[in-house]
């Protein structure tokens, strides 16, 4: 096996499909960017490099596919909250049906 | 915003660093996304070292600060992206230049935008070149088609014959052609950005 074709594959699909990842997550819930970080490696045992994540969730919010909002803590440091919006949503069921049939195209292929 | 207090001084010294190099990227931005951009990494730092205990500190910040790269890495497309926002909303020529000049990397529109926008200084500059050189700098005609605009030395002129056809009025008409093709500029920036 080429491992190392194989790691640079690996991350090149990461990287492709963090935001689906961030949607999916978010999807129903709502968390600061710890938590969020927290939720995707606890659930898929995926690593997500934090230095993409808030770059991706400034770029989410720019789209208007997440919203989010400040909340005071004891501690005096707030947290960012982040939550789909409609649009979010709406845009995470068209990734999803997608990713349904890529993944049915890939089962038919996979010997 | 409040900064965290770590119990290891070292721990301190290394946090503040780290965040004088962000506060140093985001000082282009204004001053709400400033404190928006500084306030949500110290939450992550926060969150992320709360419990840690004295003598594992440095080390656990250390982690925290590797994974999330250096703030000159990490900050760029945010700041790219929040400068551009800024820069079509308030007109302001230095936000657009600067907001131009951050986005380069993102995409050949960018780079046809930095071009309209180095016109804009090729006209900009023969109105100073007008009051430099009045003799040589004008719209040029030749048999009443078009030659030159801009800058043209005396023996040319005399040469090809050339005729200046504005006259005391190029520096008004320049005037106004540049403030127009700003205006035009900075519509088109807008229609690049995403819509609600």
């Amino acid at each position: 096996m080429n491992s190392e074709f194989v790691q640079k594959w690996k991350s090149q699909v990461k990287k492709g499909t963090l935001a689906y990842i961030v949607l999916n997550v978010l999807n129903g819930n709502e968390y600061y960017g710890y938590e969020l970080i927290e939720e995707i490696k606890k659930n898929t045992r995926i690593e997500i490099a934090e230095g993409t994540l808030y770059p991706l969730l400034n770029r989410l919010k720019k789209e208007f596919l997440v919203d989010s909002k400040w909340v005071e803590q004891e501690s005096g440091i707030p947290r960012k909250y982040y939550t789909l919006t409609k649009e979010g949503k709406s845009t995470l069921k068209g990734m999803q049906e997608y990713w349904q049939h890529l993944e049915k195209s890939i089962k038919r292929i996979s010997k | 915003m409040k900064a965290i207090k770590f119990k290891n001084s070292a721990a301190q010294k290394v946090y503040a660093d780290y965040m004088k190099r962000m506060k140093r990227m985001v000082a282009t931005l204004p001053s709400e996304d400033q404190a928006d951009i500084l306030m949500e990494f110290n939450s992550h730092i926060y969150e992320s070292t709360i419990g840690s205990i004295a003598n594992q500190e440095v080390d656990d910040l250390m982690d925290v600060i590797q994974k999330l790269g250096s703030p000159e890495e990490v900050l760029k497309p945010m700041i790219a992206e929040r400068k551009l926002i800024q820069a079509t909303k308030s007109f302001n020529p230095f936000h657009v230049f600067k907001a131009l000049l951050l986005n380069i990397g993102n995409g050949i529109s960018y780079i046809f935008f930095a071009l309209l926008y180095l016109i804009l200084f090729a006209f900009l500059f023969t109105i100073i070149a007008k009051m430099v050189t009045p003799d040589q700098v004008g719209l040029f005609f030749k048999d009443g088609s078009f030659r030159v605009l801009g800058s043209v030395d005396t023996a040319t002129i005399e040469k090809y014959n050339y005729k200046e056809v504005l006259g005391n009025w190029f520096i008004p008409v320049m005037t106004l052609i540049s403030i127009a093709w700003y205006l035009l500029i900075t519509f088109l920036l807008r229609l690049l950005r995403p819509k609600k």
